[in-house]
């Protein structure tokens, strides 16, 4: 806590303010005060600004600019109390002395919502390759997901957030892990189970997708629950002009359904840090206007696989968002365009196996509760060195490229709320046929307003 | 991708000490907290605003760049209510400054300061809309609150920045006597409203209703963020007549072909009001509150 500089024939204590009477403080300034005028409706329980502690330092100090041995002094004297303390308090969030009654107990309650994706498709095929975890893949009634997000403050340092996942027959924990608040240095760490930062659609969940189905590469490179694993992650916010930031993660390398490409469902055990999952990225944000957002990422992961020793896996992916909202007055327009490639490199006996991914996809929110969006897929057999065609041990079926091309209309009646009509041909070179799909999904949510990632 | 990584340090070094540097880096939610936080703050405060006026403070695009001004701040002023629950805490999150987290002394909720109006009496639920649960958060239409949270944010400024107290009650004192003769004339020009019946299109006039005497019989939205249906507004029709409604006050964000139509039935007439001052382009709380007036008073 920075000290007050002792003003001439000022008042020796820290300024202490009641909001509806400017007056209080005007000791420091002699000229002729203006008092606030009162409000016709019911004044009662006016916060004041606690005081800070009485004795003060005689020394100017400003804002954000304290005297490096000052500072030293004040920890010397922190690091006595503490050893000295036998019982320390937890450096409780100032209470915000409120106009508002501060609710009971509950207010402590993490914020909790429940977001339900409830799906009928119909397929022109049965095998209709989708392989997403939360994907409608079934003729008739689907249950995507029942998706319980729990979050809160933890304390002045951390907070923690949470994905349970239910299906009709299991529960899984998507996401679970703590993010730092407050660390120097721009940094920022996580740490338990999570969606890694690869791409910009990986760390997402179908509350924000703008289709019923995830895009095929990150099922077909990752898994069906996108990459995710337990493990920490670092990230920097650089203090370039422009936002920067680096993203570095090491996770698991196992589980079949999120990092197939590396371990998978093998169950191979961790010796080393070899046997890990690393994710880095490199993600920017330029604010060409108030209207028109880009952001562009890079990342790549690099972990172990289950093809033999020390065979490795390596995705680079790139990612694009180009977004138009105007500002208008009256205005509920946006466009908005997001691309993705990822290129594979697997190392197997004797060779090495490598493919593309990508997708492109344009929504139009053309009226406040109406948006259309279209997304077109591609992705490519496996190559060997010499780009021939060799067979995917992950894969076996992808013995040439694939397209799929999606078109969606999105109704939200609230924000809470959303209808959604898909159709997509699917045109596997592998397959005789294409395959049609026809999809109406239904997602609720309930619970506390989530805040949303741009 | 060694050079790469050289010349984005390299970069960096020559960039950091150029910046700016005020006394006291501030952040305003909305433009109208950023335009009363610059009086105040004067030449010891940089002052900037995360949501523009001609956008609904309900619906901000979290993008990232804001993180990185949040990044940079001692002090972000908010209004609070859940007005910014959509948007505000991820970007809180990822500007990675402890400082201007919620319970931290660089985060004024100025909805704290004031007395709030409509707050829910019974257990709220969204089926009665997207409803703020602490009440409403357009308070910046009440210029008598508006002196109050100028005297938050006051304080708040001395608190972080003590050396310059002095400065900070001066620029309080001179905005506060500039808000009390201009706060008499808008009262004054809008004298023949006292006592008016009005339609607004969502729940936002409660608090410039009760600054001047105004009623709001009812709202174009049949609930918070709930567009009308034409049943809506037939009911709405019948209830202006009803009771001789003359005038529609919206803010220009919210679509006004309903509300046009409406007035032209009713015999009314539309205002659209600004949404704040254009604070990026040197205008301030009261040229929003002029133009405001000035439209009031303008239609026939």
């Amino acid at each position: 806590m920075a000290a007050p500089a002792p003003q001439p024939g000022a008042i020796a204590r820290p300024p202490v303010v009641a909001p509806d009477a400017p007056a209080a403080v005007s000791g420091t300034t002699p000229s002729p005060s203006v008092s606030v005028p009162p409000t016709s409706t019911n004044d009662a329980a006016q916060p004041t600004t606690p005081a800070p502690a009485a004795e003060q330092p005689a020394k100017t100090v400003t804002a954000g600019t304290p005297d490096a041995n000052d500072l030293a002094a004040w920890e010397a004297a922190l690091a006595a109390d503490s050893s000295q303390t036998t019982a320390v308090a937890a450096n409780a969030p100032q209470a915000d002395a409120g106009g508002q009654p501060a609710a009971a107990t509950s207010a402590l309650n993490p914020d909790i919502s429940a977001i339900a994706d409830f799906a009928l498709a119909a397929y022109s095929k049965r095998h209709n390759l989708q392989l997403g975890a939360h994907d409608p893949a079934l003729n008739g009634f689907n249950f995507q997901a029942l998706e319980l997000a729990l979050g809160a403050a933890v304390d002045p340092y951390f907070r923690f957030d949470s994905n349970i996942v239910f299906n009709t027959t299991e529960v899984d924990v998507e996401e679970a892990y703590a993010t730092t608040l407050d660390l120097p240095a721009q940094l920022q760490v996580r740490a338990g189970q999570f969606l890694t930062r690869f791409g910009r659609a990986n760390p997402t969940h179908p509350h924000t997708w703008d289709y019923a189905d995830q895009p095929f590469a990150l099922t077909r490179v990752f898994g069906g629950e996108g990459n995710r694993g337990i493990g920490s992650e670092i990230s920097w916010l650089s203090p370039l002009p422009w936002y920067v930031e680096l993203v570095a993660s090491a996770t698991t390398a196992g589980g079949a359904a999120s990092s197939r490409s590396f371990y998978g469902g093998s169950g191979r055990s961790v010796n080393g840090p070899a046997d890990l999952l690393y994710v880095t990225s490199i993600k920017q944000f330029f604010p060409l206007s108030d209207a028109w957002s880009l952001a562009w990422g890079l990342s790549g992961a690099f972990g172990p696989n289950a093809q033999g020793k020390d065979m490795r896996t390596e995705v680079y992916g790139t990612d694009l968002y180009l977004k138009w909202r105007p500002l208008r007055a009256g205005s509920f327009q946006a466009v908005s365009l997001h691309a993705e490639m990822l290129y594979r490199r697997r190392e197997i006996p004797w060779t090495t196996l490598q493919d593309y991914n990508s997708f492109a996809s344009l929504l139009w929110r053309f009226a406040q509760r109406w948006s259309v969006a279209s997304r077109y897929e591609w992705g490519s057999a496996a190559l060997d060195d010499g780009f021939h065609t060799r067979p995917d041990y992950l894969d076996p079926q992808v013995t040439a490229e694939r397209q799929r091309v999606t078109a969606s209309l999105s109704h939200y009646p609230t924000e809470f709320s959303r209808l959604r009509l898909q159709g997509s041909v699917d045109l596997p070179k592998y397959l005789p046929a294409p395959i049609w799909a026809g999809l109406l999904s239904l997602e609720i949510a309930i619970g506390a307003h989530g805040a949303h990632a741009f | 991708m060694r050079q790469c990584l050289a010349i984005v340090f390299v970069a960096t070094a020559m960039l950091a000490p150029t910046r700016a540097h005020a006394d006291l880096k501030v952040i305003a939610t909305t433009a109208d907290l950023a335009s009363v936080a610059a009086e105040i703050g004067g030449k010891h405060a940089s002052v900037i605003t995360l949501a523009l006026p001609t956008q609904d403070p309900h619906f901000v695009d979290a993008r990232p760049h804001l993180a990185l001004d949040l990044a940079r701040a001692d002090l972000l002023i908010a209004v609070g209510l859940e007005l910014e629950v959509g948007w505000l805490p991820t970007l809180q999150t990822g500007s990675r400054n402890g400082k201007v987290l919620k319970g931290a002394r660089g985060y004024l909720d100025c909805s704290q300061l004031i007395d709030v109006l409509d707050v829910p009496r019974e257990r709220v639920d969204r089926s009665m809309g997207d409803i703020h649960p602490g009440g409403n958060p357009h308070y910046m239409f009440d210029p008598r609150r508006v002196a109050k949270v100028a005297a938050g944010i006051a304080a708040r400024m001395a608190e972080l920045d003590p050396g310059n107290t002095a400065a900070y009650q001066a620029g309080l004192q001179h905005f506060l006597g500039k808000l009390e003769s201009a706060r008499k004339r808008w009262e004054q020009a809008l004298a023949s409203l006292r006592g008016q019946k009005v339609v607004s299109y969502h729940r936002s006039l409660t608090y410039f209703a009760d600054w001047l005497g105004l009623t709001v019989s009812t709202q174009i939205e049949p609930k918070p963020g709930i567009p009308p249906s034409p049943r809506d507004l037939a009911n709405i029709l019948s209830l202006m007549k009803a009771q001789g409604v003359k005038l529609v006050l919206q803010e220009e964000w919210y679509p006004a072909n309903a509300s046009q139509m409406l007035a032209e039935h009713a015999g009314a007439r539309v205002v659209r009001l600004p949404g704040g001052p254009d604070y990026d382009h040197g205008k301030n709380y009261f040229d929003f509150m002029d133009t405001l007036v000035a439209r009031l008073r303008s239609a026939p």
